[in-house]
């Protein structure tokens, strides 16, 4: 132990000298410091898809609309209230009194100027996901505008309390996406005073915030440092750089856990092992549906979620995440039994196993865990790493025939964010069961939920009866922070600052 | 023949030139300590399922992490503990040592023939040959090695087999270098002109002239490159783009530690001690080698 602490402080001293930060922050001088991994090219909500920015915008800025994220309710923001006129049509009723960072007042104008401008594709918004169903917006009083959708769209109350956010149209007509990137003004919590583009942001507490649905900020000041590398965040966190890093693997959060506070909270990824049920690669054993079961019950999905996932992770049976919206539960659900697995090898003509070409992007541990499994049973692999672009290609192009991979659903809680991109025929889709593509259809464009119900529980379940896919487990995410702050995360992985607290 | 017993024919005519290399070994020190290390190593290799305490390839949930005996929570049932999956790291270690000389030999076996082919050719022969082989060398010293190693390995897929292949194709160029040298200076000795003139074929001058006597410089250069195959390997295998798990490789065992490095040390420094002892042994080795055969060379 000696000797661990000697060579941790060693690294610290390093460390420190090479460090041009100063190392003391936090409470005594109102100022958290956080850490992300990413580098942002510039500061625009519009420009930039990474979850960093997400972060920052929910911060700088604000939408018409807010969810609440403990119960999920969509409460007016920027807006007072709303009302669906139509299927196609949102009328919103305006804050008054509420103003800019530099001063300008927000109105009906900004709120049509935001929604036009983002609505152009050749206003180029890099997400056109966020806002391509907008149709127009119109001003229909000083303080009151109508928002006109493409065609029926309930996610659109999602979309306006996240990334649609009101801009300034003064100001953003004056510097455009470049000015706002290196600029930017909004409406939120905390405005920001310093940027060193892709190094270091300052954000300052927006002294004049609206009472809204956010609450109003507590710490004054909060610095955001870009450090890529992860040990280097670490180093940084036990020397007092920074205050506060996220998506710590849960060996290290554990660890850090003796001397900083540690949160974790579930995340909307599950991990899965997908099969060339189809036989589009060819002939390959992964066709016959023994050995997908014999695979199904070699994997002890349970001891690698208690060792190597940890806290809120969960073993999932059905093909998308639990709290999605139609992920029907009662689905076959496969135990691990490796004598069983053996017995399914030996019926399918590979009593002495197989050798099979496995992939996977990230994860190398899960992946390594699930090989050794599979080991077990007598099934060998040649492994291949990928980047996810590259396996991505790969997969789409119909050349991987069993694979490790995790899927997010873009946050988007419902089963049509899941299921039905993998299993409508599409380039990702290694099953092309008729079958599954017609109920997932018909859920997918029905508006009655008892339907939507139980076209996707007949899909799911039919994907469990064939093992097209091994459904692993769901995802979680470690906050490691200073002992001094108050802090809480959220399933939807963006950490609101503006609610932190000191103790 | 000891030191002790001194026959009068010795002294009358002085040690024999073998006598002296079997001094001058035992009196280098560092060519015994690099050799002592090497068989060391090359017996752990081989008997790596003997030596072994466990299923290097066993995993055990579990036990992940278990750190090693002389630290707070080891045991001896794991020496040298267990890494992330809860495999024995002795295990692991041992039977790296396996991949870790398998590429080193291999790699130069292949760099080897290739480099001493093309060196003793453009040497022997001189002439065009020399100036086409001078200028395959210009072209592949113009590569920069782990680049191209790399770009290689990430198109066809990191294994044994295609890192042994890329680096034996990658670092022939010092042997070509060195041998076409080593053969012009041989070339024009009075014993190769007498077999020339008794009319021995070109191969048989090669093999039975040449060769035995600049074969010392083939065997520095070959400890030289065995150690660079083998940290370049490490490096590759490091940026996930070498050895695939779970074959448990030294430089992949660095990076999978590398994750826990402000935790638990002890698992980048295991394996990164055992590779500095094989480096630092290939090279003592080699430098030893060099010393002896070629006095000149001492300083």
């Amino acid at each position: 132990m000696r000797k661990k602490s000697l060579l941790t402080g060693a690294a610290l001293a390093a460390c420190l000298a090479t460090s041009g930060v100063p190392a003391l922050a936090g409470k005594s001088d109102d100022t958290l410091t956080v850490a992300f991994a990413k580098q942002l090219e510039n500061l625009d909500a519009y420009s930039a898809t990474a979850r960093e920015m997400i972060v920052i915008a929910r911060h700088v800025w604000d939408g018409l609309l807010y969810r609440d994220p403990a119960t999920g309710e969509y409460l007016g923001n920027l807006a007072e209230s709303f009302e669906w006129v139509d299927a196609t049509t949102i009328d919103f009723v305006l804050r008054e009194g509420v103003t800019f960072h530099n001063g300008e007042a927000f109105d009906a104008d900004d709120a049509v100027y935001t929604l036009n401008w983002v609505s152009k594709p050749e206003n180029g918004v890099s997400n056109q996901g966020n806002v391509n169903w907008i149709a127009s917006a119109e001003k229909t009083g000083p303080y009151s505008l109508r928002l006109h959708l493409k065609e029926p769209f309930p996610a659109a109350l999602e979309y306006l309390s996240g990334p649609v956010v009101m801009y300034p149209n003064e100001y953003h007509a004056e510097v455009g996406t470049a000015g706002m990137g290196s600029n930017p003004v909004g409406t939120g919590p905390y405005k920001v005073t310093s940027v060193e583009a892709g190094k270091r942001y300052v954000f300052e507490k927006n002294d004049g915030y609206f009472a809204g649905p956010k609450g109003t900020a507590e710490i004054g000041k909060i610095v955001w440092r870009t450090i890529p590398e992860r040990n280097t965040q670490f180093a940084e966190l036990l020397s007092g750089g920074v205050d506060w890093v996220w998506q710590v693997p849960p060996d290290q959060a554990e660890k850090l856990g003796k001397k900083f506070s540690v949160s974790n909270e579930s995340t909307m990824r599950i991990g899965y092992v997908s099969f060339d049920s189809a036989g589009r690669t060819g002939e390959t054993p992964m066709s016959d549906i023994r050995v997908r079961k014999a695979i199904a019950h070699a994997i002890n999905r349970e001891a690698i979620v208690n060792a190597l996932l940890k806290g809120a992770s969960k073993v999932v049976h059905s093909a998308c995440f639990p709290s999605q919206f139609g992920c029907f539960q009662d689905v076959a659900k496969y135990d691990y039994d490796p004598a069983r697995a053996k017995e399914l090898l030996a019926e399918a003509g590979y009593p002495d196993g197989f050798t099979v070409p496995f992939f996977a992007y990230r994860d190398r541990g899960y992946a390594e865990a699930i090989i050794g499994d599979l080991a077990a049973v007598g099934i060998s692999v040649d492994f291949g790493y990928l980047k996810y672009a590259a396996l991505r290609d790969k997969v789409q192009g119909g050349e991987v025939p069993f694979q490790f991979m995790t899927w997010g659903s873009n946050s988007v809680n419902d089963v049509s964010a899941i299921t039905s991109h993998f299993f409508s025929h599409g380039k990702d889709d290694y099953a092309l069961d008729a079958d599954v593509k017609t109920w997932l259809t018909t859920a997918d464009t029905s508006i009655d939920p008892a339907v939507r119900k139980e076209n996707y529980a007949k899909a799911l379940s039919k994907i469990a009866d064939e093992v097209y896919w091994l459904p692993l487990f769901s995802y979680n995410v470690n906050y490691v922070y200073s002992d001094e702050l108050e802090f809480t995360p959220y399933p939807d992985e963006v950490p609101r600052f503006f609610q932190a607290r000191w103790k | 023949m000891t030191d002790v017993t001194h026959s009068i024919e010795e002294e009358d005519f002085g040690p024999s030139p073998r006598e002296i290399l079997k001094k001058s070994i035992l009196a280098h020190r560092s060519l015994l300590l690099g050799f002592g290390a090497i068989v060391i190593i090359v017996l752990a290799a081989l008997l790596a399922p003997v030596l072994a305490p466990h299923d290097p390839y066993l995993q055990d949930l579990s036990i992940r992490f278990t750190p090693p005996v002389w630290q707070d929570g080891g045991s001896w049932e794991h020496i040298l503990g267990t890494d992330h999956l809860g495999r024995d790291y002795l295990s692991r270690l041992l039977y790296g040592a396996r991949i870790s000389l398998t590429i080193g030999i291999g790699a130069v076996l292949i760099s080897g023939t290739i480099g001493t082919t093309l060196g003793v050719c453009a040497g022997y022969f001189g002439g065009r040959v020399d100036m086409v082989v001078n200028y395959l060398i210009t072209v592949r010293l113009s590569m920069p090695v782990v680049l191209v190693a790399l770009a290689i390995v990430a198109i066809f897929g990191g294994s044994l087999n295609i890192v042994i292949m890329v680096l034996g194709f990658l670092l022939w160029d010092r042997f070509a270098v060195v041998m076409r040298s080593s053969t012009m200076q041989v070339r024009n000795m009075d014993y190769v002109q007498s077999a020339q003139a008794v009319g021995c074929s070109t191969l048989r001058i090669v093999l039975t002239e040449i060769m035995p006597n600049i074969m010392n410089n083939l065997i520095v250069v070959a400890t030289l490159e065995m150690a660079h195959a083998i940290l370049l390997e490490a490096g590759l295998s490091f940026l996930g783009l070498g050895v695939q798990p779970p074959l448990p490789s030294w430089g992949l065992m660095v990076a999978e530690g590398k994750e826990m490095l402000f935790f638990e040390p002890w698992l980048i420094m295991i394996p990164g001690a055992a590779l500095f002892i094989l480096i630092l042994s290939i090279n003592l080795m080699g430098d030893g080698v060099r010393d002896v055969t070629a006095p000149a060379g001492k300083n």
